[in-house]
C-alpha cells in the first residue's frame, strides 16, 4: 500500500540541466553583474581621503580611544577605582591602583578613587570590554582613533590624559551615510 | 586526652553513596562525596557551629523540615538531598534575605572578587532582586581599631568575628549590639577592638564587613599573587600567605596548618610586613668613612673588602652572633666562617641567655621526649612553665585556650609574672624572678616525693601547698602530660626538669613530653645548626668551646676580643645588661653586621653594615619549637642592591681564604643537612610547605644520645629577699620589636615601658595607674608608667625587655636583682580605667 505522506511533503528545487544558451548565462552571468559594478566605479570620482586634512566620519558605536567620564554637576570622577575594567580586559592593558577618598580630598563619589589609572594603548585590543564591566559607566570607548605616536611609553595613557576632551573630535557619520 | 577515633560511616547524597568519619557535620560530610553546601557561619576552626546564617539548608528524609547541614552531624543511613526545589527555594530566599539590607557596593569593596557573599549569591541566590524599598543605613567608612575597618552596612550577621572574640582568643571584647534589623557588631562601649589577634577576623568574615586598613583599597585579587612561606618574627612559626603586588607585599594571611598555628596569626605576624617596606630600610652596604666617622654607601666590593679585612684583623678574637631571624643555613654558614676561616670558637645565638651544657641540651632534645604542637591541644595536663605564650611564641597562646575549651585540657601555669592565661588555668602558681631553679627543684621534689619541698618552695617564694597540687595534678591527671617550658628559665633548672620529665615518664609517650620556646624566631634551629659556643652543628661537641654570648661582651668590653660579627641580632637591644653591651660594641675594634634596619648601635660603631634580606625575600629552612623544619621561601625580589644572606657569607669567606663551596641557596642547605646527622636525607622538596619534623624520621636515630639516668640537679640559689627593696621581673612583650616600630599600622602599639606593681607595692609607695616611676638598680635608673595589676605578688616589680626606650635590660646584670622604686615628677591625673587597655586585656580586666 502506498504511503501517503501528506503536508510532510517538502518540494526539492533542482538545478537546471547545464548546457545551452542559459548555461553559458548561468556560468557567466554573475561575473558580468560583479564587473558591472567594477566597470560603474571607474566613472564615478575618486573616493581618496586627503587625512589628515580630512577624516573618515565613523559610526556612533566605532570603538576608538577611551574617555573617562566625571560627573557633570559635581564634577567628580566616575571612576571608583574597583579595577573590573582590568579584570576583563583581555589584553591586560590596564592598571589601577585605588585610593581612600578622604573628606578633604575627595575624588570620586564613592569610597575609593582611581589613583592610576592606565591603559597601555600599545596593547589594547579595542574590544570595548572594559567599557562593558565598568559598573559606573565611568569607561567608555570614544571615537577618537588618531593615537600614533613616536615612542611606546607615549602609548601609556593616564588617568589625566583618559579624562581630558580630545583635542579634536572625530566626526560622526550621519544618520543615512 | 587521646585524639578521638575516627569511625566512618556511610550515608547518602543526592543519590550518592558517601562515607564520611562519624560525627562530622554535613557540610565537611558532603564534602567526602564532592557535593558542595554553601555556608557563611559555619566554620570548623572556631569550634561548635551555632546555625545563624541558615544558608546550609538541606532536606533529610525523614525530618519534615529542612535541616541546618553544618549543625548536623552525619549518620550511618542518612538521606540527604541538596538540589530538590525545597532546597534550591531555601537557598534562594535566604541570599536573598541577606541582601535585602546589604548595600551591594562591591566595586568599592575591598573583598570584592574574593568574596563569599558574592560566590555564593552568583551560585545559589535567585539573580534578580524584588527589593526596591529603602535599606538600612549606617555610618561608613568606621574604624573598629586601628587596624581594622569595620562597614556595618555589609554585614550579614554571622557571628564570626564574636565567636572569635568569644571563644578563640577570649578577649570577650567583641559583642552584637541592639538586637533584630539593628544589630550590629562593635565592642560594647564603642572602645577600639585592639587585641593580639584582633586582626584574624578580617580574614573569618564571609563578606567585606571588616577588612583591613593597612590593605584598604590596595590592591584587587586578580591583581595580586600569592607567595606561601612562614613568618620569623616570633618562635611560633606561623605558615603565612604573603599578597604580593608590582613586589611589594601587601597583605599577610593565614596558610593553616595544624602542626604549627592552627590557621591563625597574631597581629604582629600580619601586620609587621610593613617593615618590609619601610623608608628606613637599608638597601645598599654602608661603611664607615675614615674622615667623616660617618656610615656612608660604598660598592659591594669595597664593603666586602672593608669586612674581610675586619674579620682578617679579628681572627680568633672575632666573636659572632646571630639572631632569630636568622635561617638555619645563615647561621651554619657563619659558624663555619667563624670556625673555620677565623679559627675562633666564640660563635651564640642564645640571646644572651646562659649557656646550657650540651650533655643536657642533647638529653632535652631527645626525640622520644618531644611533644608536638598538636599535642597542647589534646594532652590531659598542660604545664606552661616560665612563659606567657602571649609574648614569647604569639600563637600558641590560641591553641593552649582551645585545648582548654574544647577538649578539657587541664591547664597549669607556673610563671613568675602573672600570666594571661591564668583564667583559664585549672592552677597557677607563681615563683619569684630568680627563683626558677629552686621552683623547678620544688616541683621535682613534688612529684618524686624527695628532696625538702618546704625549703625549695621557701627558697623560691611560692606555695607548697600549691606546688603539691600541681604535682598531683599532674601525676594524676592522666598520662599525657605536655610542659611547655622557656629558655628564658636559664640553665640551671634544666636537670630538676628533665628529672620532672623522667618521673612522670613522657620519654617515648606519643602525645606527652617537653617544648622548649626559645628566645628568637628560629632559636632551636640555630643551636641545632651550631650557632652556639658550646655545641657544633647537629648538637655535636665544638672542636674547641667558645665563649657564649655574654662573656663575649665582657670579652669585647675588656679588649680580651676584638671584632664583632652580627647576623642579624641586636645585643644592645635584645640582650640583658645593655650598658655592658653598650660598651661591648664601643670598644670593639671593628663591628660587621647584616642588618635590615639601622639602630643607634649601628650608627655608631658598626664599621660595616651589610644589607640584609627580609624574611620575604630570604630562601632557606627555620626549625619550630616541636622540630619541624619548615621552608622560607621568596616571596618577592630583594629591594635595591641588597644580595642573599649566603651569598655575602660566602663571598666573605673567600676573602678570607676558605672556599665554603656554596653557590647557591640550596646549596647551603644541602651541605646543612649533610653537616647535622638527624636532617640526613632532608631535601627542600620534603620539607615542602607543610614542613616536617625530624623527629618523625628516620634520620631522628642519629640524635645524640642523652647521658643515661637521673642528672643532678645541683643546689639552688634562693630568689633575693626583697627587704624593702623589689623583686626585678622582665618579660619581652610581644609589641617590643624594631619591626613593630617602623610600621605604621602597628606603631601604635609598640611596647612603652610600664612598670607592674602590686597594689600593695603601689600603695606603698603612694603611687596610682599611669604615675611615673623611675626603678633603679645600683646606678642604672628606667623610668616606667605604673601599671598596677591585681595578681602581681607583692614585692616584685616587671619591666618590659627591649622596649625602643628605657628598656628594662639596662638593669639586667648578673641575675637576679633588686631594684628600688620611686616616685618620679609630678604624677599626672589618669583615671583608672582606659589606660589598663593597652595591647591586651590585661586578666585584672577579664577577671572583673
Ligand atoms: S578595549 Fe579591550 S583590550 Fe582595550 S583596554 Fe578595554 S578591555 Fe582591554
Ligand atoms: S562583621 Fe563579618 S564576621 Fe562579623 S558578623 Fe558581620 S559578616 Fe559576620
Ligand atoms: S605568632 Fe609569631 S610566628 Fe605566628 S604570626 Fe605571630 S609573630 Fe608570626
Ligand atoms: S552555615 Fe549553617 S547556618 Fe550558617
Amino acid at each position: 500500500m502506498a504511503w501517503n505522506p501528506g503536508e510532510d511533503v517538502v518540494a526539492v528545487q533542482r538545478a537546471p540541466k547545464p548546457g545551452g544558451a542559459g548555461g553559458a548565462y548561468r556560468a557567466f552571468g554573475e561575473t558580468l553583474r560583479g564587473l558591472k559594478t567594477t566597470f560603474g566605479r571607474m566613472l564615478e570620482r575618486p573616493v581618496v581621503y586627503q587625512y589628515p586634512e580630512e577624516k573618515v566620519p565613523v559610526y556612533p558605536r566605532f570603538r576608538g580611544r577611551h574617555k573617562l567620564h566625571k560627573f557633570a554637576d559635581t564634577g567628580l570622577e566616575k571612576c571608583v577605582g574597583c579595577s573590573l575594567c582590568a579584570a576583563a580586559c583581555p589584553a591586560d592593558c590596564i592598571r589601577v591602583v585605588a585610593a581612600e577618598n578622604t573628606p578633604e580630598h575627595r575624588v570620586s563619589a564613592g569610597e575609593r578613587y582611581a589613583a592610576v589609572y592606565e591603559i597601555n594603548l600599545s596593547r589594547c585590543i579595542f574590544c570595548g570590554y572594559c567599557e562593558v564591566a565598568c559598573p559606573f559607566d565611568a569607561i567608555t570607548m570614544g571615537h577618537d582613533y588618531e593615537m600614533s605616536d613616536y615612542n611606546r611609553t607615549d602609548l601609556i595613557f593616564t588617568k589625566e590624559m583618559l579624562l581630558a576632551e580630545p583635542l579634536e573630535r572625530t566626526p560622526l557619520r550621519t544618520e543615512d551615510e | 586526652m587521646p585524639r578521638p577515633e575516627r569511625r566512618f560511616v556511610t550515608f547518602s547524597i543526592d543519590g550518592r553513596e558517601v562515607s564520611a568519619p562519624e560525627g562530622v557535620m554535613l557540610v565537611d560530610g558532603a564534602k567526602y562525596g564532592d557535593v558542595e553546601i554553601p555556608v557563611f557561619c559555619y566554620e570548623p576552626k572556631l569550634g561548635a557551629p551555632v546555625g545563624a546564617c541558615r544558608m546550609c539548608l538541606v532536606e533529610v528524609e525523614g525530618i519534615p523540615k529542612l535541616q541546618t547541614a553544618c549543625s548536623t552531624p552525619v549518620k550511618d543511613g542518612m538521606v540527604v538531598h541538596t538540589q530538590t526545589d525545597r532546597v534550591r527555594e531555601a537557598q534562594n530566599s535566604v541570599i536573598e534575605f541577606l541582601l535585602v539590607n546589604h548595600p551591594l557596593d562591591c566595586p568599592v569593596c575591598d573583598k570584592g572578587g574574593e568574596c563569599p557573599l558574592q560566590d555564593i549569591t552568583f551560585g545559589w541566590g535567585r539573580g534578580i532582586s524584588r527589593m526596591v524599598e529603602p535599606k538600612r543605613h549606617f555610618k561608613k567608612p568606621l574604624e573598629l581599631s586601628p587596624l581594622i575597618a569595620i562597614d556595618r552596612e555589609r554585614c550579614i550577621l554571622c557571628y564570626r568575628c564574636v565567636r572569635f572574640s568569644q571563644e578563640v582568643s577570649e578577649d570577650y571584647q567583641l559583642v552584637l549590639n541592639e538586637r533584630g534589623a539593628s544589630t550590629y557588631v562593635g565592642t560594647f562601649d564603642g572602645h577600639p577592638y585592639v587585641a593580639p589577634f584582633s586582626g584574624n577576623i578580617i580574614e573569618l568574615c564571609p563578606v567585606g564587613a571588616l577588612t583591613s586598613r593597612a590593605y584598604r583599597f590596595r590592591a584587587r585579587p586578580w591583581d595580586i599573587e600569592g607567595a606561601g612561606s612562614v613568618c620569623t618574627h616570633c618562635p611560633a612559626q606561623c605558615n603565612v600567605e604573603f599578597t604580593v603586588r608590582d613586589e611589594r607585599v601587601l597583605r599577610v594571611l593565614a596558610r593553616d596548618n595544624e602542626g604549627v598555628d592552627d590557621g591563625w596569626l597574631c597581629d604582629k605576624g600580619r601586620f609587621a610586613y610593613q617593615a618590609i617596606h619601610s623608608e628606613e630600610r637599608i638597601t645598599e652596604p654602608l661603611v664607615r668613612d675614615s674622615e667623616s666617622g660617618e656610615l656612608v654607601p660604598a660598592t659591594w666590593e669595597y664593603a666586602l673588602d672593608v669586612a674581610a679585612a675586619a674579620l682578617q684583623a679579628g681572627g680568633s678574637k672575632t666573636a659572632a652572633l646571630a639572631g632569630g631571624t636568622t635561617t638555619n643555613e645563615e647561621g651554619f654558614l657563619l659558624q663555619r666562617v667563624v670556625r673555620e676561616a677565623l679559627k675562633s670558637p666564640h660563635v651564640d645565638s642564645r640571646a644572651g641567655l646562659p649557656q646550657v651544657d650540651l650533655g643536657l641540651q642533647q638529653a632535652l632534645a631527645a626525640p622520644g621526649l618531644q611533644a608536638t604542637i598538636p599535642d597542647l591541644e589534646f594532652a590531659h595536663t598542660v604545664l606552661v612553665l616560665g612563659t606567657d605564650p602571649i609574648d614569647d611564641v604569639a600563637s600558641l597562646d590560641l591553641r593552649i585556650r582551645k585545648g582548654v575549651r574544647r577538649n578539657g585540657v587541664k591547664l597549669a601555669v607556673a610563671t613568675s609574672r602573672p600570666s594571661a592565661l591564668d583564667p583559664n588555668a585549672k592552677l597557677w602558681l607563681r615563683y619569684a624572678p630568680g627563683g626558677e631553679h629552686a621552683f623547678v627543684a620544688a616541683l621535682e621534689a613534688a612529684v618524686t616525693g624527695s628532696g625538702d619541698l618546704s625549703a625549695l618552695c621557701d627558697a623560691a617564694d611560692a606555695d607548697p601547698k600549691a606546688l603539691e597540687a600541681l604535682a598531683a595534678l599532674l601525676k594524676d591527671g592522666g598520662e599525657d602530660v605536655v610542659i611547655l617550658w622557656s629558655q628564658r628559665l636559664g640553665a640551671a633548672p634544666l636537670p630538676a626538669l628533665l628529672n620532672v620529665a623522667a618521673a612522670l615518664r613522657l620519654e617515648g609517650r606519643d602525645g606527652a613530653g617537653l617544648i622548649e620556646v626559645p628566645v628568637g624566631g628560629n632559636g632551636r634551629g640555630l643551636r641545632e645548626a651550631g650557632v652556639q659556643s658550646n655545641g657544633g652543628p647537629g648538637l655535636s661537641a665544638p672542636k674547641a668551646p667558645g665563649k657564649p654570648a655574654r662573656e663575649i661582651a665582657a670579652a669585647l668590653a675588656s679588649g680580651d676580643l676584638s671584632t664583632l660579627w652580627l647576623l642579624h641580632a641586636d645585643p644592645v637591644r635584645d640582650y640583658a645588661d645593655r650598658r655592658l653591651w653598650e660598651r661591648a660594641a664601643a670598644n670593639a675594634d671593628a663591628l660587621v653586621a647584616h642588618a635590615t634596619l639601622l639602630n643607634d648601635t649601628l650608627r655608631e660603631h658598626a664599621t660595616v653594615v651589610f644589607p640584609a634580606e627580609s624574611y620575604a625575600e630570604k630562601e632557606g629552612t627555620i626549625v619550630n619549637l616541636d622540630g619541624r623544619v619548615q621552608r622560607l621561601r621568596v616571596a618577592i625580589g630583594r629591594p635595591g642592591a641588597v644580595r642573599a644572606e649566603w651569598q655575602v657569607i660566602a663571598d666573605l669567606s673567600k676573602r678570607l681564604g676558605l672556599d665554603l663551596g656554596v653557590l647557591t641557596g640550596p646549596m647551603a642547605t644541602r651541605q646543612l643537612v649533610e653537616a647535622v646527622p638527624f636532617y640526613a636525607g632532608l631535601t627542600l622538596k620534603e620539607i615542602g610547605g607543610r614542613g616536617v619534623r625530624w623527629q618523625e624520621r628516620e634520620a631522628a636515630s642519629a640524635a645524640p644520645a642523652a647521658p643515661a639516668g637521673p642528672v643532678e640537679s645541683g643546689e639552688p640559689l634562693p630568689a633575693p629577699r626583697p627587704n624593702g627593696a623589689l623583686r626585678l621581673g622582665t618579660y619581652r612583650p610581644i609589641w617590643a620589636a624594631p619591626e613593630v616600630e617602623v610600621s605604621p599600622a602597628l606603631k601604635f602599639l609598640a611596647a612603652k615601658q610600664q612598670a607592674e606593681l602590686s597594689p600593695v607595692d603601689a600603695e606603698r609607695l603612694g603611687v596610682d595607674n599611669g604615675a611615673k616611676v623611675s626603678v633603679t638598680a645600683g646606678d642604672a635608673t628606667v623610668l616606667a608608667k605604673v601599671f598596677v595589676r591585681g595578681n602581681v605578688p607583692a614585692g616584685t616589680v616587671f619591666l618590659a625587655e627591649a622596649t625602643a626606650e628605657q628598656s628594662a635590660t639596662e638593669l639586667l646584670g648578673e641575675a637576679p636583682q633588686l631594684v628600688s622604686v620611686e616616685p618620679y615628677g609630678q604624677r599626672p591625673p589618669v583615671p583608672l580605667e582606659g589606660l589598663a587597655r593597652g595591647a591586651r586585656p590585661s586578666d585584672d580586666e577579664v577577671n572583673s
